[in-house]
């Protein structure tokens, strides 16, 4: 991938790991990532800040996040302009909250703010109903969409106004006992040759350690991303 | 200063964890580096290497790290499988590779203590008895089928018991092998309950939350289903038709109609499969009983046994394995429970399977050993017998025969001769069992554990390549050529259980938990068995397995398979220490050869080589008189903690009990204190107020337009004032009073009115009782820390930029004030949900709000801060001068907002003040956040509508909510006027004396906010809850400052 001094600066470098939860061989290969969704938009000298996006379109289609039912909603969200258009920044933003690193109140405002659909700072039963045929590819009757989403709001609504505020989506999910650890973290692939190997294969590299709270067996040792960055 | 850069530091260690936009982050990083450097330098030089040194103790620490995870074993194939399958599966593998790693250590164990002393310093292959093969099956030693069932030159190695020999001390270091065999025998047992404990512990702690009641089934369904690991197609898939599958599930338990069969049939159905259940197993158990007893039978019989003979037991117990789990599966369709339940029998079943099978094997070869030890016996007491016998009959025959008459002879002669023909079969037959096989019966256990362990190894290849490989192909190529859809029809491709496939793996660990005794080598063909399982598996799973349909909640049961092997740990030790005690060790091999008792090395040890004190105390520590009471002590200590874990749990559950129920009575009191609030204020105001003020409130209480102008007018009101005022006034003047000293003029004095007005007012968004002590407190507070940092910098800047804007005298500035006091003073006192959105909204709108608020002669800035914070930090005023000079550059970039002050003819001080406010602002509850707020509020002056947006006190929330329950940050508005003229003339005092806390006679007010992190859910739901008043929203503790400067 070159040189790390003609991508970015150390300063910006060190920014990066300080804001985000990667190490800077991530970063790099991050932005290598970044690169490969757009040779032509990316340039590869990222010292004086270009200010380059990239649509939507193209970062869905990321292997990390093609299989995702909400993987459009997760990139508007970190957008900054809640179009989908991501910066290079944004890009980083949005797989370091991803990442296992994150901590979990970090993420449940994230995941919030991309189950809110409607971006009404409201998770309103459209939401719900939207979620829930994304989740489930649309392969719930109605009726059973209906009831689960009443059931839904009835279980988490603390407020009595049909529909759950940040509040209440945080107060469900702290208590649940498998969120945001496995789930909620997504895996990023950083090697890109591994990539261009197989682009089926992605993961292994921004360490999830997700297995932990699966079968509580958790690895003998506790992985961090950066180390196994430190591996390759 | 080294406070500060503390802080900094904090800011730049937690950045990360901030919910902001990274632009903001950077931002704040840059600004908090930049502070750091500026002023580290500054510190002693040992803080200095302090740093220097924690930093490299991290660097260290990261590069050992590193090393460790190198030493991860198949790491990347996990972490393949987990993006490919879900954490399901990879939890599978996760286990396999903890399995290794504990195979690992107990080969080390085995390897070290007792297989390479016994090769380095034990008699050498051939030249004790037990270690050489006897005669007659010297020929067949070498034969593959010998080989392949673990006789011949197997038997008699390192591999098995009967190898070791039992000298006490070998080699020249003098090692003890056979205490070291007895101590190593027992240390895999305890090293293994012991990491499986630990284990166990941490898996707990780590799911303490998760320990909740089925509240939210639900909303987990929903929100927490998808695994975001997932990037194959197919595993995306087949989670989303488990997704389906559980939420139909919770759906019909709500609904409960789901049963579409009669009672009847179901209750017969599934009685009937339990029978089928328990008959299989009772049937597997039988089967394994009557093969071993076979075995032992053919043994006898013949001299020779087939290939298939030797290997029949472990290959029924494999099969056994392997099918019977097949079989409950087909079993439990029949019962119709729902997938969870069924999951857990079919579990529970197989588990009970697999215990039957090794017990049944483990006892029927006891029963082996026991008949063949009782052989021996019979072997030395028959002979003697025999002899006797033979001598006996002789003795009756010659005695006999003459008496006897001619008939009776012949018959008795012929009886007796066959009786001795008979006899001397029999004699010739032990003699030849004995010869043939050595009876060492630890071997033998040995043999046939480590014989299934292999058998069981090839089974599960087989059956990984025919059942899940040979299958995947057929299902793929034929499916073409099929007349029905092979994939999605009948055979399918393979699914991965993973359930089952960990239930194997601890089925596996216990055969070699159950043989390590027996064949210390078993750990080490373990280990080697484990890796090839781990490729073979993840080789298959990865080219032709599906996922299984019905996900396993593995992270329910987070300690369900640890639980599984705990028990099976347990129950594996059982017959391997029944056996120790039990029986007697083989007379002829082994290392505890000759002894009555396996453990009798042990007693003998002490006896001989230790000091004969220590003899003594072991046998005093041994006996009842301390036994008995040490276990009373033991079962005293069990009750204790359990009875201390017990009550834990009720405090838990209190406690859990109570949470709810405060989320549940916060709404009350919410509801409660809205509705009290609404009827007196809502009485005093609308008679006084015109008709489109009140137009205006009810527009800005009203959720939807919050507009800014309704909630001044608001403020406005001169009544509300009146009331307000009057109760501060009474409260307020007294600290302030004596505390300002001389130095309070009427101005002074008015403006604490004012301010307190205005924060009353604020206040009464709050509750009652609180709000009453909030006052006292912030008053307190005001009283004694007269805003040192506003007297310091604020001063310059606002003769910078105040001056030349207002060139009135402060005299009458003041004065007109005073005049106007009465009806025309100005809150700028922001609800929360106001400032919220209207920050929100665009800038323009602010610029209005300003030029209405213009004539007001009240400065109140509402800040939504701990009043803690404000109490004079040494490093700030460092600080000050270098922001402002800062906010200076900055200013030209200032936004539009800026301009619009400017119009307003109050340029500079709002920023200015802003500025410093945030500044003092330290923590809230976050030193960090506060922090960084004032960080913030320097450096993004232009942008201050973003900032606020994005406020720290409310990132918890992330910058979505802040909108919403944003902070009620209010920008100074309204007062300028009174403070220009107020710098001016004081800015002589100041100018001298800038450090100086109460030199100046200007006042300033800032109502800090002060938002607790509880509060702030309450002030959501308040806001949600209670939309009209204005005032809930304010509901926070709000603290008042007030500064003189």
């Amino acid at each position: 991938m070159g040189n790390k001094q003609t991508i970015f600066t150390d300063e910006q470098l060190d920014a990066y790991q300080d804001c985000t939860f990667f190490t800077r061989k991530e970063i790099l290969r991050l932005h290598g990532r970044y690169h490969e969704l757009a040779p032509h938009l990316v340039p590869m000298d990222y010292t004086n800040d270009p200010d380059v996006k990239i649509p939507l379109a193209l970062i869905v289609n990321m292997p990390e996040l093609k299989e995702n039912p909400f993987r459009n909603r997760i990139v508007e969200s970190f957008s900054e302009d809640g179009q989908g258009n991501l910066s290079f920044n944004d890009f980083v933003d949005m797989f370091s909250v991803l990442s296992e690193m994150a901590p979990r109140e970090l993420k449940a405002i994230f995941a919030f703010k991309i189950y809110d659909f409607n971006v009404d700072n409201y998770i309103c039963k459209e939401d719900l109903e939207k979620t829930l045929n994304k989740l489930t590819k649309e392969e719930l009757t109605p009726e059973e969409v209906n009831l689960v989403c009443e059931k839904a709001i009835e279980e988490a609504d603390l407020d009595g106004d049909n529909k759950l505020s940040f509040a209440d989506f945080e107060n469900m999910i702290s208590r649940a006992p498998d969120f945001l650890r496995p789930f909620w973290t997504a895996q990023l692939c950083l090697t890109d040759h591994m990539i261009e190997r197989d682009r089926k294969v992605f993961g292994s590299d921004t360490a999830t350690q997700a297995a932990d709270s699966n079968v509580g067996i958790r690895a003998l040792i506790l992985l961090d991303a950066e180390h196994k960055m430190g591996r390759q | 200063m080294f406070q500060n850069i503390q802080v900094q530091k904090e800011i730049i260690a937690n950045i990360r964890t901030k919910p902001w936009p990274i632009r903001r982050k950077l931002k704040v990083l840059k600004q908090a580096r930049e502070i750091v450097l500026k002023y580290e330098g500054r510190l002693t030089r040992t803080r200095g290497y302090q740093a220097a040194g924690a930093d490299l103790l991290k660097k260290i620490s990261r590069v050992l790290y590193n090393i460790v995870v190198l030493f991860i074993p198949w790491e990347m194939r996990i972490k393949k499988i987990e993006s490919h399958f879900g954490s399901g599966v990879a939890s599978y593998f996760i286990f396999l590779r903890w399995l290794f790693g504990i195979n690992i250590v107990l080969t080390i164990m085995t390897g070290a203590f007792i297989v390479l002393p016994e090769l380095l310093a034990g008699p050498p292959f051939g030249t004790t008895r037990s270690k050489t093969i006897p005669k007659d099956h010297l020929a067949s030693a070498q034969d593959l089928d010998t080989i392949w069932s673990l006789g011949g030159y197997l038997q008699y190695s390192v591999l098995f018991y009967g190898y070791y020999g039992n000298v006490r001390k070998i080699g020249s270091a003098g090692y003890r092998l056979p205490l070291a065999y007895f101590m190593v025998g027992m240390a895999v047992f305890a090293y293994s309950f012991i990491t499986l404990l630990r284990k166990m512990a941490k898996n707990s702690r780590m799911s303490l939350s998760g320990a909740s009641d089925e509240n939210y089934t639900f909303c987990w369904r929903v929100f927490c289903a998808w695994d975001y690991l997932i990037g194959n197609p197919e595993a995306a898939e087949s989670k989303g038709a488990a997704i389906v599958n559980s939420i139909r599930v919770s759906i019909s338990c709500i609904q409960q109609t789901q049963i579409n069969l009669s009672l009847a049939v179901l209750i017969s159905l599934r009685i009937l499969a339990n029978i089928l259940v328990l008959l299989s197993l009772t049937g597997s158990i039988y089967i394994i009983y009557f093969v071993v007893d076979r075995s032992q039978k053919l043994e006898q019989e013949k001299p020779e046994l087939t290939l298939w003979e030797k290997n029949e037991v472990s290959v029924v117990v494999s099969l056994i394995t392997m099918i019977a789990p097949s079989a409950f599966e087909l079993v439990a369709q029949l019962e119709m429970y729902h997938p969870r339940t069924s999951l857990r029998f079919q579990l529970a079943r197989v588990l009970v399977l697999y215990l039957g099978n090794l017990y049944s094997l483990i006892i029927a070869l006891l029963d082996k050993v026991n008949s063949m030890s009782s052989a021996v016996r019979n072997l030395s007491d028959s002979t003697s017998y025999l002899a006797t016998i033979s001598q006996s009959t002789e003795d009756n025959l010659s005695t006999i025969i003459p008496d006897i008459t001619e008939r009776q002879n012949s018959t008795l002669t012929r009886t007796l001769l066959e009786m001795q023909s008979l006899l001397n079969q029999t004699v010739l037959y032990e003699y030849n069992t004995r010869s043939q096989q050595d009876p060492c019966w630890e071997t033998y256990v040995g043999q046939e554990m480590l014989k299934l362990s292999i058998i069981d190894m090839i089974f599960t290849v087989a059956s990984i390549l025919l059942i899940d490989f040979i299958r995947g192909l057929v299902v793929r190529y034929l499916s073409d050529c099929c007349c029905w859809d092979l994939e999605s029809n009948f055979p399918e491709y393979g699914e991965f259980k993973i359930a089952e496939n960990v239930l194997h793996l601890i089925y596996n660990q216990g055969m070699i938990w159950m043989g390590a005794f027996f064949s210390p080598c078993l750990p080490a063909f373990n280990v080697l068995k484990l890796v090839g399982l781990m490729y073979l598996r993840s080789w298959a799973v990865l080219t032709c397995n599906v996922p299984h349909q019905q996900v396993f909640r593995a992270s329910r049961s987070n300690n369900f398979y640890l639980t599984m092997l705990l028990f099976m740990l347990f129950l594996c030790m059982l017959p391997t220490i029944f056996a120790i005690v039990r029986y007697r060790p083989s007379q002829y091999c082994g290392p505890f050869s000759g002894q009555e008792k396996i453990y009798d090395i042990i007693s003998e040890t002490i006896a001989n080589d230790f000091p004969l004190w220590f003899s003594k105390v072991m046998s005093y520590v041994t006996s009842p008189v301390v036994v008995l009471p040490a276990l009373l002590l033991l079962f005293m200590l069990i009750y204790y903690l359990q009875s201390i874990a017990r009550s834990l749990k009720v405090t838990n559950s209190q406690l859990r009990l109570q949470l709810q129920t405060v989320s549940y009575s916060k709404l009350n009191i919410i509801m409660m204190y809205f509705t009290h609030l609404q009827a007196p204020e809502g009485g005093d105001k609308k008679p006084e107020q015109e008709s489109d003020i009140t137009s205006m409130e009810s527009s800005a209480r009203s959720t939807s337009p919050p507009r800014r102008n309704g909630s001044i007018t608001n403020f406005e009101s001169p009544v509300r004032h009146g009331n307000s005022i009057r109760t501060i006034t009474q409260s307020a003047s007294r600290p302030d009073i004596p505390r300002a000293a001389g130095a309070t003029q009427s101005p002074t004095h008015t403006y604490p009115c004012h301010m307190l007005h205005s924060l009353i007012s604020r206040h009464s968004g709050y509750l009652g009782s609180t709000s009453g002590s909030c006052r006292s407190k912030s008053y307190h507070n005001m009283a004694y820390k007269p805003c040192t940092r506003y007297a310091e910098n604020s001063d310059p800047l606002f003769r910078k930029t105040l001056r030349p804007m207002h060139t009135e005298p402060a005299v009458i500035t003041a004065q007109s004030y005073v005049g106007h006091r009465a009806h025309s003073t100005r809150y700028v006192i922001i609800n929360e949900h106001e400032a919220r959105k209207k920050l929100m909204r665009s800038n323009t709108r602010i610029p209005r709000h300003y030029r209405l608020a213009d004539e007001p002669t009240e400065i109140v800035e509402l800040y939504p801060r701990n009043v803690k914070c404000y109490i004079p930090r040494p490093p700030h005023r460092s600080h000050q001068p270098h922001l402002s000079e800062e906010e200076e550059e900055e200013d030209p970039k200032s936004s539009t907002r800026r301009g619009s002050f400017r119009q307003s003819k109050r340029p500079r001080p709002l920023s200015d003040l802003h500025q410093t406010a945030g500044f003092y602002i330290g923590d809230t509850i976050n030193s960090q956040l506060s922090m960084e707020q004032g960080l913030y509020s320097d450096e993004e002056e232009g942008d201050q509508e973003e900032d606020w947006v994005n406020d720290p006190q409310t990132n918890i929330r992330g910058p979505e909510s802040a909108h919403r329950y944003g902070e009620p940050y209010v920008k100074p508005k309204t007062k300028h006027k009174v403070e220009p003229s107020l710098t001016e003339s004081d800015s002589a005092s100041l100018a001298s004396s800038s450090d100086q806390q109460n030199s100046s006679t200007d006042q300033y007010i800032q109502v800090i906010h002060n938002k607790k992190k509880y509060l702030k859910s309450n002030a959501k739901l308040t806001k949600t809850k209670s939309k009209s008043s204005v005032k809930l929203n304010v509901s926070g503790t709000n603290d008042l400052v007030c500064s003189n400067v």
